[in-house]
């Protein structure tokens, strides 16, 4: 159905992408893989219309074609998701998934009584009920958004659908009904490229897998003939094995929350020993990033107490969290974390200016040099420190923001989501990372939707259902399936 | 090439040539009377004021904010100054510090309903520029006229043949220059203007300190007032009168953007004498005071145009 060939791009005279051939066949959901950087996201763009190929040529249905916008691919059949979200936040969620093609009465006005309507019944498509159609984008979670981004490329009936990491954001439940959504796509025949850094989907749904690496195809091959190892192999040229780390928990208690209320939970206590890793589990809008951002002061508490150390907190704003010794690396990192404009030195140092004094002076050169060691020490590849963080990939970026804080040397870390968007490679770093800041003392809150994540790392996992803690589960005895279980809301303890 | 793309990213390159251009050629077509020393000192002495509100402009720029009350904040410190020392009959320094509270008290009911309340800076600042200018008027009447002399040295007097606001505009930029360069608490207002949310999620009080740069913006335009009433000899309540149009043009001249986290002061600087040296050679050709604000306003828009033009050619 879709045919590239010999594809190459460059960007200011760095090759992104070349002699790429790749087809797509009706009813197949092909997966492409590699590291960030990889020119995953380029060929999509090709294909999308974003971009035009420096060389090579795209066949849809045996036609040539050449696209000089996103709009004449999608007359084409041909939608995208994108990993970065592009929806209206002040817009209702029937305006955004309507966008353009709003359903008009005889007299060309807009009909919003049909709009709401179509609406609700490709809400209710996704099992999204708890969403209204006339709610607004801004008052979505993230996951919520993904879906909307998802059921806004369905309605244009596409013959090609691009899935560009869509379950970056979501959660296990919102992913097995994306799952079935594929699966009835495609069995209408509809041909899906699926890019995603979670392996684990891969096998799951992809009918064939495409590995690109710096830019070049390392090769095209049915599901059947790779496992894991392999595709990892392919990825990044060697082959990882799975980690496992130690518990490094002290006695002493680092943080401690009792009856903690605020927007969105209640009643949470649970404490972090010295050294321990703790994860919060849980679905999206389960609680989980306001718990975290209420002990970082971003949100106000409306009941409990925090305490640092048996001394307690009351952070009514985040510069008196940082100033005691709390650091939160935020979930979403182009909104919330980096400043893109600014150089990686800057974007690292900016913790540093949190509670300092009126006309502290910081030296260029200690700057330079602090930036330089966490560039060392964290294998952050940059040409130069004075790079825009926009320009680096999603790993490097978020090592940056982890150097942000490691230089404040915090007693506790809360780390949201914090391998979101990240190549594999990036994110075994990351864990070392994190399991090393352990060794040293640190007491690290971790929240994240993804299981292998919190399988990995956690030391203690703490479920969270609809605001609440729904049990607890130690390393040893934690599973996938019990973790599902206790988010969902069944067996609730207490 | 290389030479010519970082003149063109670094705004206050860009803006020194284009002064040095500018001047070139008003020397050329005006020898006898653009490039005397008399000259100069007047375009200087006529930016002074205005360069001292473009400091706080500039800071409350980078930070992705703006003040539209600073030319009421100007009028009514200088006419309270006034009214001060000469109907309440106090001395002149209680009077300036008088000015200088109200100017700040402006500031922080500014920052206040801004940064912790959440209105609009453009709907409070224009509210306020409104309120203000009322005030000033109230006070000033007419006009206060017979100033005493210790007041009218501050801003009449000279130093090394060089008129006093000019003085106190080099201090006040050379210290802001070195306060958002080397100052922790300063730079901060680069990371708010660059990313609010990652701000505040890096632990810096955005609160607290957007509403100190509204302080900071109205305590400035009160200082330029009370200096440009001892100048000018008496309280006008009509000074300042669009003055934050061509502040603002001179400080996005200067290389701010509305967006914010960009922006240096000496761009805030440049960007005064370059629209002074416009005037000025408006007035030597006898172009009209309406035809000034068009042109101004034309210049306001040009910079922007430049400005993304520049922005998507080094993207």
């Amino acid at each position: 159905m879709l045919d590239l060939k010999n594809i190459s791009k460059s960007f200011s005279g760095v090759k992104a992408l070349s002699d790429v051939s790749f087809t797509l066949q009706a009813g197949e959901v092909h997966a492409l893989c590699g590291e960030n950087g990889a020119g995953k996201s380029t060929l999509m763009n090709i294909v999308a219309g974003n971009l035009k190929p420096d060389e090579g040529s795209l066949h849809l249905k045996g036609e040539l074609v050449t696209f000089n916008n996103h709009q004449q691919a999608g007359k084409k059949g041909i939608a995208i998701v994108y990993q970065d979200r592009s929806l209206v936040n002040t817009l209702s969620v029937a305006e955004n998934i309507f966008l353009n093609h709003y359903p008009l009465n005889r007299f060309g006005f807009i009909d919003y009584k049909k709009l709401y309507v179509d609406t609700s019944q490709v809400l209710a498509g996704l099992e999204l009920q708890d969403i209204k159609p006339d709610m607004l984008v801004k008052d979505l979670s993230p996951a919520q958004e993904q879906m909307i981004e998802i059921a806004k490329s369905l309605v244009k009936e596409p013959e090609i659908l691009i899935l560009d990491e869509p379950t970056a954001s979501i959660t296990e439940k919102e992913t097995r009904i994306l799952f079935q959504i594929i699966k009835k796509l495609t069995a209408k025949g509809v041909g899906i490229i699926y890019i995603s850094h979670r392996l684990a989907e891969v096998f799951l749904i992809a009918d064939r897998v495409t590995v690109l690496k710096d830019g070049k195809v390392q090769g095209t091959l049915p599901i059947e003939e790779v496992n894991q190892d392999k595709l990892i192999s392919l990825m990044v040229g060697r082959s990882l094995g799975q980690q496992t780390f130690e518990n490094f928990a002290q006695k002493e208690v680092a943080l401690k929350v009792q009856n903690l209320s605020g927007k969105g939970f209640h009643n949470i206590s649970f404490q972090v020993a010295r050294g321990e890793i703790v994860a919060l589990a849980g679905l999206i809008g389960a609680g989980r990033t306001e718990i975290a951002k209420t002990i970082f002061g971003a949100l106000q508490k409306t009941n409990g107490e925090v305490m640092l150390y048996d001394s307690p907190c009351h952070f009514t704003n985040t510069s008196d969290a940082v100033t005691c010794g709390i650091a939160y690396v935020a979930e979403d990192r182009k909104q919330q974390s980096i400043f893109a404009d600014m150089s990686m030195t800057e974007n690292m140092l900016a913790a540093k200016y949190a509670g300092a004094g009126f006309a502290k002076y910081i030296p260029e050169k200690a700057s330079i040099s602090i930036a330089e060691s966490f560039k060392e020490k964290l294998h952050i590849s940059t040409p130069s420190l004075d790079k825009k963080i926009k320009e680096l990939s999603g790993g490097n970026q978020q090592k940056t923001i982890l150097a942000r804080w490691l230089s404040m040397e915090p007693k506790v870390l809360i780390v949201d989501e914090p391998t979101q968007g990240v190549d594999v490679g990036a994110k075994f770093e990351i864990y070392e990372l994190l399991h090393n800041l352990a060794r040293q003392g640190t007491a690290i809150l971790l929240v994240s939707s993804e299981l292998p994540e919190v399988l990995t790392l956690a030391n203690r996992i703490i479920v969270i259902w609809q605001g609440m803690v729904a049990g607890e589960i130690s390393k040893e005895n934690a599973t996938e399936e019990k973790i599902l279980h206790l988010a969902s809301g069944l067996n609730t303890v207490n | 090439m290389q030479f010519i793309k970082s003149l063109f990213r670094e705004r206050t390159y860009t803006l020194t040539l284009f002064i040095v251009i500018t001047f070139i050629i008003a020397s050329i077509i005006f020898p006898g009377q653009f490039p005397t020393f008399q000259n100069i000192q007047q375009i200087l002495l006529n930016s002074s004021v205005e360069t001292i509100v473009a400091v706080g402009m500039m800071v409350l720029l980078i930070s992705g904010a703006f003040d539209l009350s600073v030319g009421s904040v100007a009028a009514m410190a200088g006419a309270l100054t006034a009214w001060l020392m000469m109907i309440a009959e106090t001395n002149s320094i209680v009077a300036i510090a008088g000015g200088l509270s109200a100017a700040l008290l402006v500031g922080l009911f500014n920052g206040y309903f801004i940064s912790y309340i959440g209105i609009n800076p453009l709907i409070q600042t224009l509210a306020t520029m409104g309120m203000v200018r009322g005030i000033a008027l109230m006070i000033a009447g007419a006009g206060i006229q017979n100033l005493p002399y210790e007041f009218i040295y501050i801003g009449q007097s000279k130093m090394l043949g060089i008129q006093s606001p000019v003085w106190w505009m080099l201090i006040i930029v050379i210290l802001f220059h070195y306060l958002t360069t080397y100052t922790v608490f300063f730079r901060r207002y680069y990371y708010i203007g660059g990313n609010e949310i990652a701000a505040e999620l890096s632990g810096i009080h955005v609160k607290k300190v957007k509403m100190f740069g509204f302080i900071l913006s109205a305590f400035l335009a009160g200082l330029a007032g009370i200096l440009l009433t001892s100048r000018l000899g008496a309280a006008i309540s009509s000074i300042g009168n669009g003055m934050e149009l061509r502040v603002i043009t001179a400080v996005i001249l200067g290389g701010a953007s509305l967006k914010g986290g960009q922006g240096k002061i000496f761009g805030a600087l440049l960007g005064t004498i370059l629209i002074g040296v416009i005037s000025n050679i408006m007035v030597l050709s006898r172009v009209s005071g309406y035809w000034q604000e068009i042109i101004i306003g034309i210049i306001l828009i040009g910079a922007i145009w430049l400005d993304l033009a520049v922005q998507r050619k080094t993207e």
